[in-house]
């Protein structure tokens, strides 16, 4: 009898009681699991702002009838068109400018060879002194 | 039809006159089956240069801006047309175009000159080149002197 008691607890019950406790463990693990506590996906806090040219930041595209603007592109004592290293103009913009005060000049709003002394009181958008990289003048 | 920007300017004269070369601007688009958009007048004011023009040294003008759809093949007939004009002292056609948005690449253009894109590119043209300043000559060329001078 003894036998046979053993018998059953080892293969016919043993299997049920694997069940149990497996099914035990499952429950204890969802009563932990709690995601409240989860390190959270989150930007870069750190990432720095993007470097724009100041047309692209205001959004203005340059236009030959806009000679005011244009006018602060160029040198108030000889006027020529400033370059990239001084500008600070990102590739595109530089040729936008470049071209339009080229049509402004054609149209004959706006001299070859000075800067209208009228805009000369204009705000400064770069300082032609302190270029942003160096040059060979 | 393309748009066109038409930038005239015109001699130094008295109202009556001036709106009568400009009706006469305006009808030879007509004329070539074109169509005006928007006529702007910027004002008289002084030329950055002067200009002479049909015999007489000019130093103001009337600016006026003309936009204007055209046929293309009109153009060079307008442009004609205006330039044996006596009241027209410069006149300029400009396309318009609209202009594409685009993202400022001023970030990647001012980096180490060793990350930007159009050096990298350089390099690796250059390394498919012969080096001129490393290059050596090589005599087992099959010729029995050499060939350049020393």
């Amino acid at each position: 009898m003894s036998i046979f008691k053993t018998f059953l607890t080892r293969h016919i019950l043993a299997p049920s009681y694997r069940c149990l406790s497996s099914s035990i463990r499952l429950a204890s693990t969802a009563a932990v699991t709690d995601t409240s506590d989860e390190p959270v996906e989150i930007e870069n806090p750190f990432q720095k702002e993007k470097k724009q040219c100041i047309l692209c930041k205001l959004n203005i595209t340059p236009d030959y009838k806009n000679y005011r603007l244009l006018s602060q592109f160029q040198s108030p004592y000889t006027g020529r068109i400033y370059g990239r290293h001084i500008t600070g103009l990102c590739n595109t913009k530089q040729a936008e400018v470049e071209r339009e005060i080229r049509k402004a000049q054609n149209c004959a709003f706006m001299p070859y060879y000075y800067k209208d002394k009228s805009f000369f009181k204009d705000p400064k958008l770069f300082d032609p002194e302190n270029p942003i990289r160096s040059h060979r003048f | 039809m393309p748009t066109y920007e038409l930038a005239l300017m015109l001699r130094t004269m008295p109202k009556p006159e001036l709106k009568s070369t400009l009706k006469r601007v305006a009808t030879a688009v007509f004329d070539r089956g074109g169509i005006i958009r928007n006529i702007e007048n910027l004002g008289f004011r002084a030329m950055p240069y002067k200009t002479s023009a049909h015999g007489l040294v000019h130093r103001e003008a009337n600016y006026f801006l003309f936009k204007i759809d055209s046929p293309t093949q009109a153009v060079v007939d307008l442009k004609e047309e205006y330039s044996r004009d006596v009241d027209i002292v410069r006149q300029r056609v400009f396309k318009v175009t609209d202009s594409d948005q685009h993202s400022c690449t001023l970030e990647a253009e001012l980096l180490p000159p060793a990350y930007r894109k159009e050096v990298q590119k350089m390099i690796e043209i250059g390394k498919t080149q012969v080096n001129r300043f490393t290059y050596k000559f090589k005599y087992n060329s099959g010729l029995d002197y050499y060939p350049f001078q020393k």
